[in-house]
């Protein structure tokens, strides 16, 4: 049987549509790697932009001056430069931020991975990813009208716009960055450890304390670092709850002081200052600062992840992260940093005779836990991974309840329909939601295609080499980078440099390339996804790559790319900071006439209303309620993709 | 080198990283005919098959020296077509996987992706390698559910059905039965049998009751070397080499 002449045409056809095909295979091989080349060609002009900008500052005033001097006052007659007390806050903030989050994260995922029924399981998980979803400006809108009145009369203050607020605010926001990279590293741990260690005999306490707990350490210190990173780098809700006096706290250790971070100065002065001058020039050095600090966080967590991630395959001959006779000091200083720490803030949060009872009762269970039936310390510590749990369920319950409380009432077919007028307290935000709207469906046009095509190139047509880690790095170091610094780029290269001016364009490709590395990430996992013996089954039927990709890989990772896509497009929506200064104006009573016009956008209007315009509280309501709606309607769409399709492919 | 030698190999030498996985392998294979390749685990009886269709290509740090002719062509002379290599010689692999397709879309997938549109000789491809593959009469109502839900015998005879669409001349098969029960084994076995009519296999296998049943040529590898080739009948009865022996008789493997 001649079945091969017959299905494929002579052979003289058949090679000339091989060489034609053999030229498009490297066209679309080349195609893909310009994608890829993108994250490196961006990053490099982020860096070669701000530094640009930057250089005047530190030839005027001298890196060591820049770096340490005390005094933050650039509008001043003799202005000062010095950005020690911004970066002194910067820390101070991010760390009370991990002293409230990481015990409740901890817990939280500990709680999910181990203890959770699957019930719960299905309720607390979308709850967590929820507050993923909640955008910053709100959080920051919430902190300013319900936080810091909180603590204003608590502590009988004048305002409450203090370092404390902040931290509890920025804690809350990295809540679920570190609760669900933690759970991912509990959950990662061989059943094998779980059972061999019960088979002993241990309690389901011991086990995770002793067997998983540590087997899944560098993954949790991973996720705190990831959310380190994150609340560095966030902007808006921070600038809106931090008080943002330029000082360094007197005594350091007073939360109650108001204090400024190097995002914070970059959110309240760029928008107001001229364009080249010395101040112009000191910010962009201040943003140069925050990106290196962003960068060493993430790069350490992304360094941490891939860490475990290939010890898994355990080759021989690695090297460990920490040289083993380093761990055990290092491991044994940390702790007890640590503890010192916790007392420090103990006594410095609470009245004095709260705080010792509080020591007293820690240092009794420590000496005392020999005396302790193992069970009852059992049942003491999964009450306390309960109470964090709930904790986190119940800052959800809380900010949701006060936003469609307070929101639902001002929403009408007006405020949807009709633009703004007396400065937003009346009329509707109709122009902020088309704006929005706008900004976010540039931002994906852009980023997509970008984003899929670049991790069908890392993950289709490369192998692991210097190229490939150049991406990757690339795209790590764009994920890192705070939006704020996104902000300033575009400001800089697309405003200014390329003379856009102030225009929806301008937001859109700063918004895309913000969101490129999720779309990016996304993409590659659901690439990953597909097992390599449908590409060899593909490949050994004599299809080409592109179709073997096209047509066997692509179909079934649709999912996982519109749901990643989908999250980006909830992230672009809710963003304020990239789109402060290269897209929006506050009130316009008209829609854009075309991508060159400024628009209006529900964030950045939120964000007006609530800091700028008293009076406006029905309005501020209804706007942050739209947005939330929006977002979470984005991200539980995304999530309902997610689940959908996988039940679809597994049944 | 005799007219009827489909593939030939030549002082054959593989690499991965450091590890020598092949060591100085020449072996012809006869057309129309089933030679099996037997051997104790990680001997590199798949890593050899996987040469024949350069699947190797698509595993990092692969080297290799030596040559493999199919047709007297050597496959790694600079501007082979590895696309058109591999419609020649299909492969079915350990584990089934059919994509997650249609059972139409299985089989016409190959086809498709050489160019064929008309959709009548679509439907007749597929209907003679669903048969040819003795799968047609349990699917030809049901061509449009999803492969994943045959079984997995099924599964493994749909992909068999997939690799004949293509119209290949040699058909490579890497243990092809280990994921499957006894008859669904029994199934392929005698499919196998019918195949050799048209088609040259070549059949990795750690059952060698499986080799002796299906095969009329069978050589034995052990650490990369190829011990010994040769009729079937000839190494389960008389072995050359006493390394052979051992295994066959079971004293090792």
């Amino acid at each position: 049987m001649d079945r091969a002449g017959t299905q494929m045409g002579d052979p003289g056809r058949d090679s000339g549509r091989n060489t034609a095909a053999a030229l498009r295979e490297r066209g679309i091989k080349t195609l893909f790697f310009c994608t890829a080349a993108t994250a490196v060609i961006v990053v490099a002009f982020i860096l070669l932009f701000l530094l640009a900008d930057a250089l005047p500052i530190f030839t005027l005033v001298g890196l060591p001056d820049f770096l340490l001097g005390q005094t933050w006052a650039p509008s001043a007659a003799e202005p000062l430069y010095g950005i020690f007390p911004l970066i002194v806050g910067t820390l101070l903030v991010t760390f009370g931020a991990m002293v409230f989050a990481v015990p409740l994260s901890i817990g939280t995922a500990v709680y999910i991975a181990e203890l959770a029924s699957p019930r719960v399981k299905s309720i607390l998980k979308p709850a967590i990813e929820l507050l993923a979803g909640i955008p910053s400006v709100v959080f920051g809108f919430f902190g300013l009208i319900v936080l810091t009145d909180f603590i204003r009369v608590v502590f009988d203050l004048p305002t409450g716009e203090t370092w404390l607020a902040a931290s509890v605010l920025l804690g809350i926001m990295a809540l679920p960055t570190i609760i669900s990279v933690s759970e991912d590293a509990i959950t990662a741990i061989p059943r094998e450890y779980r059972e061999g260690s019960l088979a002993i005999g241990a309690t389901r306490w011991q086990t995770i304390s002793r067997v998983i707990v540590p087997a899944a350490l560098s993954g949790i210190a991973a996720a705190i670092i990831l959310g380190i990173g994150r609340a560095v780098g966030e902007t808006m809700a921070v600038m809106m709850v931090a008080g943002n006096a330029a000082i360094i706290p007197d005594p350091i250790w007073n939360i109650l002081s108001p204090v400024r971070t190097l995002t914070g100065t970059l959110g309240i002065e760029m928008g107001e200052v001229a364009v080249g001058s010395d101040h112009y020039s000191a910010l962009f050095g201040v943003a140069v600062v925050l990106l290196v600090i962003t960068l060493i966080i993430n790069l350490s967590a992304v360094a941490i992840l891939r860490h475990i991630h290939e010890g898994s395959s355990a080759r021989p001959g690695r090297k460990p992260l920490l040289p083993a006779q380093l761990k055990e000091p290092v491991s044994r200083s940390l702790k007890y940093g640590l503890i010192g720490v916790v007392i420090i803030f103990l006594f410095a949060a609470l009245p004095v005779h709260l705080a010792v009872g509080i020591l007293l009762i820690g240092v009794a269970g420590y000496f005392g836990r020999d005396r302790i039936s193992r069970f009852h310390i059992e049942k003491a510590s999964f009450g306390l991974i309960i109470i964090s749990a709930l904790t986190v369920l119940i800052i959800l319950v809380i900010i949701l309840a006060d936003i469609v409380i307070n929101g639902l009432p001002a929403l009408s077919w007006e405020f949807l329909t009709q633009p703004p007028t007396d400065l937003g307290r009346g009329g509707g935000i109709y122009p902020a939601i088309i704006g929005t709207l706008y900004l976010v469906a540039g931002a994906i046009a852009i980023a997509l295609p970008l984003g899929v095509g670049a991790a069908i190139y890392l993950v289709e047509y490369t192998r692991e080499g210097r190229i490939t880690k150049l991406i990757r790095t690339g795209v790590d170091l764009l994920n890192g980078t705070p939006s704020i610094v996104f902000g300033l780029f575009g400001f800089a290269f697309i405003v200014i440099y390329l003379n856009v001016g102030i225009s929806m364009l301008a937001g859109q490709v700063t918004l895309a390339l913000m969101v490129m590395p999720t779309i990016i990430r996304t993409t590659e996992e659901s690439l990953k996804s597909i097992p390599a013996s449908l590409r060899e089954g593909s490949l050994a039927l004599g299809a080409t790559k592109w179709q073997t990709i096209s047509r066997v890989v692509l179909p079934p990772a649709v999912p996982g790319i519109v749901t990643g896509s989908i999250l980006s497009i909830g992230r672009a929506a809710g963003e304020t900071a990239p789109i402060m200064f290269t897209a929006v104006v506050f009130s316009q009573r008209f829609l854009p006439d075309s991508v060159f016009d400024p628009v209006m956008a529900l964030p950045y209007h939120l964000f007006i209303l609530a800091t700028n315009v008293p009076g406006a509280s029905a309005s501020k309501y209804g706007t942050a309620l739209v947005l939330l709606i929006l977002v979470v309607g984005l991200y539980s769409a995304a999530i309902w993709v997610r689940t959908h399709f996988q039940n679809k492919i597994r049944g | 080198m005799s007219s009827d030698v489909i593939i030939a190999t030549h002082d054959l030498n593989l690499w991965y990283n450091s590890t020598h996985a092949l060591q100085s392998v020449s072996m012809q294979v006869k057309k129309n005919n089933v030679t099996a390749l037997i051997g104790p685990s990680g001997c590199g009886k798949s890593t050899l098959l996987r040469c024949f269709n350069r699947l190797n290509d698509l595993i990092d740090h692969v080297r290799v020296t030596g040559e493999i002719t199919l047709d007297s062509e050597n496959i790694h002379r600079p501007g082979t077509d590895v696309v058109s290599l591999r419609k020649r010689v299909g492969m079915v692999f350990q584990k089934p996987n059919p994509f997650p397709k249609s059972i139409y879309e299985n089989v016409a997938y190959g086809p498709r992706v050489h160019g064929v549109r008309d959709t009548k000789e679509l439907d007749r491809i597929v209907e003679e390698s669903l048969r040819h593959a003795a799968l047609w009469d349990e699917v030809k109502d049901r061509l449009s559910d999803s492969a994943l839900s045959l079984s997995g015998g099924q599964q493994q005879r749909l992909c068999i059905a997939r690799t004949l669409a293509v119209g290949p001349e040699v058909i490579l098969m890497d243990e092809p039965c280990s994921a499957l029960d006894p008859i669904a084994t029994a199934k392929i076995e005698n499919l196998i049998d019918l195949l050799k009519k048209e088609y040259t296999v070549i059949i990795v296998t750690h059952n060698m009751q499986q080799a002796a049943r299906v095969s009329d040529y069978t050589g034995f590898m052990y650490l990369g070397k190829l011990i010994e080739c040769g009729k079937t009948s000839q190494i389960f009865e008389h072995p050359n080499e006493e390394l052979t022996e051992n295994y066959i008789t079971g004293r090792f493997g």
